[in-house]
């Protein structure tokens, strides 16, 4: 690295000078600084990003500690930050991710507002909603089981008639 | 070893076991030199340290892996952006662990100086200069930062950024009338 530095006479000129500026830079997005910091940004765009940075000393030595680690072989990292970041994603997550999609795409693919297979999601609504009313008529076992339920408390209890019977002859036997 | 640009970016963000497997065996060099370096001024322990670099990996994956949904492949590359991301989580950290201290002989001498109150500094008037060379102007003057590291942030060569501090300074002389060197 060059050790090159600047004339002492331009310095003093520069700090008995402000910049000025009527507005603040507006707030930059993680992205939008990566893209600056690879050069990717159109020269209206770069000049957005070099007017924030510049006007922020904070931002100002991330991108210089940033362009300089970017540009260097890196070490490895301890053993240890790996197996610790490992096992903040585990194989329970990732199976409930996937059920959850699994879920999600079917809604989302019947209700989805855009016309796209519109008749395919109709004629699936309209079968899911036949075979519920179908099973809902057919369904008329479960009335008549409710009820047997409604009135059986009101039915002679002869079983636990014969029920008491029985131990009184067991308690008279002594067994 | 995959490279981080190798990575599934589709699977890693449904949580895929070994997707993020690989991406933190691809990641943690990265972060890893970031967060020290982010934190070098803060003087905190090795625990604090790791504590700080697992955040970001915790950042990453919270909330259904939010964070890195946002990240677009088309607008930067992944190791530029999870620098970044990784700079910003660790100051996060330690301004939330403890007050920053840096080491005198670290603060540049522009920090240092007390200024005299009355003197009030001639305003550049906006359009005299462009942002360029304006950044290039703060980070040699006040960063004190040598050519080459300015040219590297720019990615542009050594003779440019010396090119464009000169121009810069011819104007800013022409402007407030003194005399060019």
């Amino acid at each position: 690295m060059s050790t090159e530095r600047t004339n002492p006479s331009d310095k003093e000129l520069w700090r008995s000078l402000a910049v000025g500026r009527d507005v603040a830079p507006a707030p930059l997005s993680d992205l939008d600084f990566a893209a600056w910091l690879e050069g990717r940004l159109t020269e209206t765009a770069a000049a957005r990003i070099e007017a924030a940075v510049a006007g922020d000393p904070e931002m100002r030595r991330a991108a210089l500690e940033l362009a300089d680690i970017l540009g260097k072989p890196l070490p490895a990292a301890p053993a240890r930050l790996e197996v610790r970041a490992r096992a903040l994603v585990g194989f329970e997550a990732e199976r409930k991710v996937e059920r959850t999609a699994g879920r999600a795409s079917l809604f989302d693919w019947l209700f989805a507002k855009d016309r796209r297979f519109g008749m395919q999601r109709v004629v699936a609504l309209t079968a899911a909603v036949v075979i519920a009313v179908s099973g809902f008529m057919l369904g008329g076992g479960l009335g008549e089981t409710v009820a047997q339920e409604r009135y059986a408390a009101n039915w002679p209890r002869t079983t636990d008639t014969n029920s008491n019977e029985l131990t009184e002859f067991l308690v008279s036997d002594s067994l | 070893m995959t490279e981080l640009n190798q990575i599934d970016l589709r699977a890693l963000s449904v949580g895929n076991k070994r997707t993020w497997d690989a991406f933190v065996a691809a990641a943690a060099p990265l972060i890893n030199a970031v967060v020290r370096r982010a934190l070098a001024s803060y003087r905190l322990n090795e625990e604090d340290v790791m504590d700080a670099a697992q955040d970001v990996f915790v950042r990453l994956c919270a909330n259904d892996f939010r964070l890195l949904k946002t990240y677009d492949p088309a607008r930067a590359g992944l190791s530029t952006w999870l620098a970044v991301v990784a700079r910003s989580a660790a100051i996060d950290h330690a301004r939330r662990r403890r007050q920053a201290t840096q080491p005198i002989d670290e603060v540049p001498e522009a920090l240092l100086g007390v200024e005299d109150r009355h003197v009030e500094k001639l305003k550049i008037p906006q359009g005299l200069l462009t942002e360029r060379q304006i950044l290039i102007l703060k980070c040699l003057y006040d960063e004190e930062r040598d050519v080459a590291e300015v040219a590297q942030l720019l990615k542009i060569d050594a003779q440019t950024v010396r090119s464009t501090h000169h121009k810069a300074l011819l104007r800013l002389r022409a402007h407030f009338g003194e005399e060019t060197p």
